[in-house]
């Protein structure tokens, strides 16, 4: 890819309110995952692999941990020559004043001025709460041979999950001829991932002409799709096929962390080719005591396990005591858990301590539970 | 901004068998994570002193790889500085290569420096120690050179390439080598703190008298003129300097307790990240007593060894006191005890290699045995 011919943006202002305590002080993309990484890992990581140089990072709420994090754009190497990793807030300019994200479109709309500073032929937005691994340079080489005006990035998934999803209706040759958002009856069953590679003056222009629209709800799949449709421009869906998850609840986070754990898992952390990159933790490899058991786990540095571990996660800096058992459940970053506490079926939310001999969680639980208090 | 500049020194009077083969001692692995000369420059870093000069004598690669630019050392890229030097010319003889020798033949480059003292620390040995604090009571005490010792009870069985500081009070009356008489000596951690007009007087001196000389010999040379302050350095203590010096550091480390002395939250030894995915055991593995590493895949038994990244233990293997270093593939039933494994080294299924722990093993780099 040519410097700065595509240009990032990840939309990282949501709560993830279906994540409950887990968000109540870091936005969702912030949440830790997979031992050692945060969610927006994943799409800053892809971004650097995929040779893209400027990503801007949209966010809203609960900013300030996730801004001072994505800040850091040398963690993904986004931090030579003319390349970098922007936080983008709201904020008040001279001919408008302070506004708030009104809905997807309206982030991209709010920062046209960043994003004509670098020129860019096409426009990558992505979501930056989902785990994933794409090369985005093939979806863009996609969109070049089709030369469409958008392509939405799209996976097959289930009848019952479509009516979940934004639905794409496409012909023979992957041309999107209609759209559906959360249909009841779905059409089809290729779902949106919320990736779209864009033609940057066309939707540009189109994102004008929204902005003072009183009855836009500014969104990409409300809005921006549709209205692109309508105008006849040509539309295409990348089939991507591989590990795609929204971690939008906690028994969702916690399946994608049990996911870790199997052998047909296709996101493939340790993958030299395709590395996702994070901070790394200042922290001694893990310790694994005398008295410990460890039978099916996935354990990162900075990890003390003097208890026993079966079928878990455990998040860099966590603690188990002697005598203590996790048993299907995932610890968060720096949660310690002392002597003979037992663990099942949860996930302990970052820096929780579960003190000495404490029950939490039990195994016949349908749901998973979030233990995000000491206890 | 301290007023010391730092040199690490390249050690070449000390030889590991096999493993420095590939690389400097400051190049190797411990812990699985971290390399040696991550303790002196971390050191040097935590004191506030930023202009290093890091001294390579030979097989620079995995050295100069690994420091880099030095950003992870947490120095500053504009105020601080992390230069790797390396030797005008080799010498077609060992005895030839001596620190002094390297240091000649960069004395410009020394003379240069703005600072008015030099801190000097050796590139083969794990230890703490605040450097600032030291560059401090240096300058009060108004000495010539103060250097730093470590008071150990075992000195027949170890340090044995290393020097001996003879003491009166806290005077340095000479600096000779261990000969392994007594157990109970003050073995000299290649540490000295000087101005740097002195230093560059002495590598004058040096040269001047034999050119097998050291900094440590021409300091003893001239001992009767000098005042040489010493001072006790407590806390863990570690010269790399034989392959079971190398063994048993990396066993004593891999218990917490021990570990947890050197690596304090107040003190943060720095390394470069290599981006590894966690580790992940799977069903039928046995771990106990272990220090693991990022990036393994671990299904078989590891007791008290410490495991690098990258790590590929099969089921049925059993590690057991092994050192084992990054990338190694183990195979299924294999049994390893007492063994220093080098990096991308394949052990077959079902082969066994035991060695008695007072004289561990040692399994070449990118071997297939």
């Amino acid at each position: 890819m040519k410097q700065n011919e595509m240009l990032a943006m990840i939309l990282a202002g949501g709560r993830g309110s279906r994540l409950h305590d887990l968000t109540n002080k870091v936005a969702k993309p912030a949440v830790a995952y997979g031992g050692k990484y945060r969610i927006v890992d994943f799409p800053l990581s892809n971004c650097a692999n995929s040779g893209i140089d400027v990503v801007g990072v949209l966010t809203q709420y609960e900013s300030v941990l996730l801004n001072s994090y994505v800040a850091k754009g040398g963690l993904w190497g986004l931090d030579t020559k003319d390349s970098g990793v922007f936080v983008l807030t709201p904020r008040e300019k001279a001919d408008a004043g302070l506004d708030v994200y009104r809905g997807t479109a309206d982030a991209i709309t709010q920062n046209i001025d960043f994003i004509d500073s670098y020129n860019p032929k096409y426009l990558l937005v992505l979501s930056g709460d989902h785990i994933y691994k794409m090369n985005y340079d093939k979806m863009l080489d996609c969109h070049k041979k089709a030369g469409a005006a958008a392509t939405i990035a799209v996976m097959p998934v289930s009848m019952e999950e479509a009516s979940r999803f934004g639905i794409m209706i496409t012909d023979e040759n992957d041309k999107i001829i209609d759209f559906e958002e959360k249909p009841a009856h779905p059409r089809s069953t290729l779902a949106s991932m919320g990736i779209y590679i864009f033609d940057w003056q066309k939707l540009r222009a189109i994102l004008v002409a929204d902005k003072d629209d009183p009855d836009s709800a500014h969104d990409f799949g409300k809005t921006i799709i549709p209205t692109l449709l309508n105008a006849g421009e040509t539309l295409v869906a990348f089939r991507f096929e591989g590990y795609w998850k929204d971690v939008g609840t906690i028994d969702s986070l916690w399946e994608a962390n049990m996911d870790l754990l199997t052998d047909n898992n296709d996101l493939q952390l340790d993958d030299p080719s395709w590395k996702i990159y994070t901070e790394d933790a200042n922290a001694l490899p893990a310790y694994i005591g005398p008295d410990a058991s460890i039978d099916v786990a996935y354990i990162t540095q900075g990890c003390v396990i003097e208890g026993e571990v079966k079928h878990s996660v455990i998040f860099t800096g966590a603690k188990v005591g002697k005598g203590a058992k996790i048993i299907d459940s995932v610890l968060m970053p720096g949660v310690v858990v002392e002597d003979g506490a037992v663990v099942t079926r949860a996930l302990v939310a970052d820096n929780v301590k579960i003190s000495k001999d404490a029950v939490v969680g039990s195994a016949d639980s349908k749901e998973i539970l979030l233990q995000a208090k000491d206890i | 901004m301290a007023k010391a500049f730092g040199i690490i020194t390249s050690s070449p009077e000390h030889k590991v068998a096999g493993m420095q083969d590939y690389r400097p001692i400051g190049a190797f692995s411990i812990l699985g994570r971290y390399r040696v000369i991550d303790f002196p420059i971390s050191n040097f870093s935590n004191s506030g002193i930023i202009n290093l000069q890091v001294y390579i004598s030979s097989k620079p690669r995995s050295l100069a790889a690994h420091i880099g630019t030095g950003r992870h050392y947490n120095i500053n890229s504009k105020r601080g500085k992390l230069q790797l030097v390396f030797p005008v010319e080799e010498e077609f003889n060992q005895i030839y290569r001596t620190n002094i020798a390297a240091l000649a033949s960069n004395i410009d480059y020394i003379e240069r420096q703005s600072q008015e003292y030099v801190v000097i620390a050796p590139s083969c040995m794990v230890f703490k120690q605040d450097f600032d604090a030291l560059l401090q009571d240096h300058a009060e005490s108004g000495s010539d050179i103060t250097l730093l010792y470590h008071n150990v009870d075992d000195a027949k069985h170890g340090y044995s390439t290393c020097n001996e500081l003879k003491l009166d009070g806290n005077r340095v009356k000479a600096i000779v080598p261990n000969l392994a008489d007594e157990d109970n000596k003050a073995i000299f951690m290649e540490t000295f703190v000087m101005k740097k007009a002195l230093l560059l007087d002495l590598i004058k001196k040096a040269q001047a008298t034999s050119s097998m000389y050291s900094l440590a010999n021409i300091v003893n040379h001239l001992a009767g003129e000098l005042d040489l302050r010493a001072v006790e350095h407590k806390g863990f203590f570690a010269p790399i300097t034989s392959l079971k010096s190398y063994f048993f550091t990396q066993m004593r480390l891999s218990k917490y307790e021990i570990a947890s002395e050197l690596f304090t939250p107040d003190w943060p030894i720095y390394t470069r990240t290599s981006d590894s995915a966690p580790t992940r055991y799977f069903e039928g593995a046995k771990v106990v007593d272990s220090m693991i590493s990022n990036g393994c895949k671990i299904k078989g038994t590891v007791e008290g060894s410490t495991i690098a990244r990258g790590v590929e233990i099969a089921k049925g293997a059993t590690v057991k006191n092994c050192v084992v270093l990054a990338y190694v593939k183990i195979g299924e039933g294999a049994y390893l005890e007492n063994q220093v494994i080098d990096k991308y080294a394949t052990i077959a299924p079902g082969r066994k290699i035991v060695a008695d722990i007072e004289q561990p093993g040692y399994i070449k780099h990118s071997d297939k045995v």
